[in-house]
């Protein structure tokens, strides 16, 4: 294990695929995050309440939401990147033991994404808490509650990195696979969570995304309307069951498929 | 002794059987040719002797063991399955790297292997920029890291151009030199000839020849070539003793199914002159084409 996950973590340093993908949250954070600040307190469309409130400056604080996409995503591209490469045949040469792989993976995923979601977190604060102070309001959250937040987004994002691994091994193929996990974020939990408001909260993303700061009253992309957010501990048990879970049913069917 | 062995194997893939009872033995420090057309199922039967494909049913095993189950297995088999198997955007070192790091094998070991396949100069670069023949050595240099007893190569002429080959060869001959086994699969059959000491014949899944490479060439067809100035009389005389002749000029004649001295022998008898007479020893080439000839299929 130790040498599987050696290697798994020198493949992601070895390449610009952290990099690119922590620079595609870091961009779409500072865009969210920067246009919700711009238009904070004016009532337009879907502008968040004013930053000089806890509400707005929370909403703002969540602007890592597709940050936290994008770890998903970086999670499903480690794993099903080695199909598309056809990399996995050496990577099963050297250890043959596929759920000692998946486990490694999934663990290396975990690391890369609590980097590109410590990166969004640390956008997002930069902005809000900027923006604030530029207008001269005081802080309306405390320290610890800011912290909290960023610290949801880099948990969330380390989490659903790995439950994307488990993803990316469940559908090998990588097209299918990345449409699959932001059809799920985008769509499916906005769909399942609106329609059972009691289930939303126990949804991946959603949890994700909650964990963060976000609410369903505002910032982008939303949870689902109705949905209230689990405790912090509550979340984070959740998205670690969710990514364990997923990781079981790739080792238990296609991780054990014919590599060909 | 046996260091591979492949007993009763089956693969089939839905209603496909690519591998169907296959079954031979590759001894200790040989190079053996693992021959076949396309499609023949060489590089599935490489890959269940690797534990990457399951077989329907029967054995592939090294030692005595599956793959997976092998101690060291790195350091005892080195494969080379992928000639693109690499991450574009890493560095050929890099590469070499993460082998390391996923095999336990000494970094120290990476000078040594770029060197063995003549990749010194490409470790700065990025595998998307290497050619088919480039990768092709790096995927040797992976599979060396480990010094393995054992190496496993699926097409590794695939791709290169003649310098290539000639380098392929000379270095699979080097490996065999130092004791190695070798099983090589290929369909490039006179390259085969040159470095392989055994051959295993496959075709739809099935065993149709194993043995010494020279048998291999002994069995193929064996024709001489007879220049007499009554090449009438003498192709009467060979038909009537059972040899297939045919007429290649009015003075010039092919005939198989005997050798040169029953050919000169029944000349001499008959008082033939002959001017000139030649044996074709047979190629590889043609064993295989001969034994893998089947009804739609050129042979």
């Amino acid at each position: 294990m130790t040498a599987a996950l050696r290697a798994e973590l020198l493949k992601l340093r070895t390449t610009r695929l952290v990099a690119g993908m922590t620079g595609l949250a870091v961009a779409l954070t500072a865009l969210i995050g920067v246009l919700e600040a711009v238009t904070a307190g004016t009532g337009k469309g879907m502008a968040i309440p004013s930053l000089a409130t806890a509400g707005g400056l929370r909403d703002n604080l969540a602007s890592t939401g597709f940050a936290l996409l994008v770890a998903a995503l970086l999670g499903v591209v480690i794993t099903s990147g080695e199909f598309r490469l056809k990399t996995a045949t050496d990577t099963y040469l050297d250890q043959p033991g596929r759920s000692r792989v998946l486990a490694a993976k999934a663990i290396a995923a975990a690391a890369a994404g609590t980097a590109s979601g410590t990166a969004a977190a640390a956008t997002s604060t930069g902005i809000a808490v900027g923006f604030a102070a530029s207008r001269g309001y005081p802080l309306a959250l405390s320290d610890p509650a800011i912290a909290r937040y960023a610290g949801g987004a880099v948990i969330g994002s380390a989490l659903l990195a790995a439950a994307g691994a488990g993803a990316g091994s469940l559908i090998r193929q990588q097209t299918g696979a990345i449409i699959a996990v932001v059809a799920w974020g985008l769509v499916i939990e906005l769909v399942v969570g609106a329609t059972v408001t009691t289930v939303g909260r126990f949804l991946p993303y959603t949890a994700a995304a909650m964990l963060a700061g976000d609410t369903n009253g505002g910032g982008m992309p939303q949870v689902p309307h109705g949905v209230t957010a689990l405790p912090y501990p509550a979340a984070i048990a959740v998205l670690a069951a969710i990514a364990v879970a997923v990781a079981v049913a790739a080792a238990l069917t296609t991780v054990r498929h014919d590599v060909t | 002794m046996t260091v591979i062995e492949v007993r009763g194997l089956v693969k089939r893939f839905g209603p496909a059987t690519v591998v169907d009872g296959l079954g031979f033995a590759v001894g200790a420090g040989t190079v053996t040719g693992f021959l076949g057309p396309n499609g023949a199922g060489k590089t599935t039967t490489l890959r269940m002797l690797l534990g990457l494909v399951t077989p329907t049913s029967g054995q592939a095993v090294i030692w005595g063991k599956p793959y997976r189950d092998l101690g060291s297995r790195r350091r005892r088999v080195g494969a080379v399955l992928e000639a693109s198997g690499f991450h574009p955007g890493r560095t050929v070192a890099d590469h070499l790297r993460v082998r390391c790091a996923a095999t336990g094998a000494a970094r120290s070991r990476i000078g040594a292997v770029l060197a063995e396949t003549g990749m010194g100069e490409l470790a700065g670069r990025r595998a998307g920029g290497l050619s088919l023949g480039e990768r092709q050595r790096l995927g040797l240099a992976g599979a060396l890291l480990g010094e393995p007893e054992v190496l496993i190569l699926d097409e590794p002429a695939n791709g290169l151009d003649p310098a290539g080959v000639r380098w392929l060869r000379g270095f699979l001959r080097q490996l065999g030199e130092q004791g190695r086994t070798v099983l090589v699969s290929s369909h490039i059959l006179a390259e085969v000839a040159q470095f392989a000491d055994r051959a295993v014949v496959i075709d739809r899944g099935r065993l149709v020849s194993a043995g010494p490479v020279t048998e291999l060439v002994k069995a193929a067809r064996q024709a001489v070539t007879v220049r007499t100035p009554r090449a009438e009389a003498l192709r009467a005389a060979l038909a009537s003793e059972g040899a297939a002749v045919r007429a290649v000029a009015p003075d010039r004649l092919e005939v198989t199914g005997l050798g040169t001295e029953e050919v000169a022998t029944l000349a001499a008898a008959l008082g033939i002159p002959v001017f000139e007479m030649t044996a074709d020893t047979g190629s590889l080439e043609e064993a295989f084409l001969r034994l893998t000839a089947t009804e739609g299929r050129p042979g």
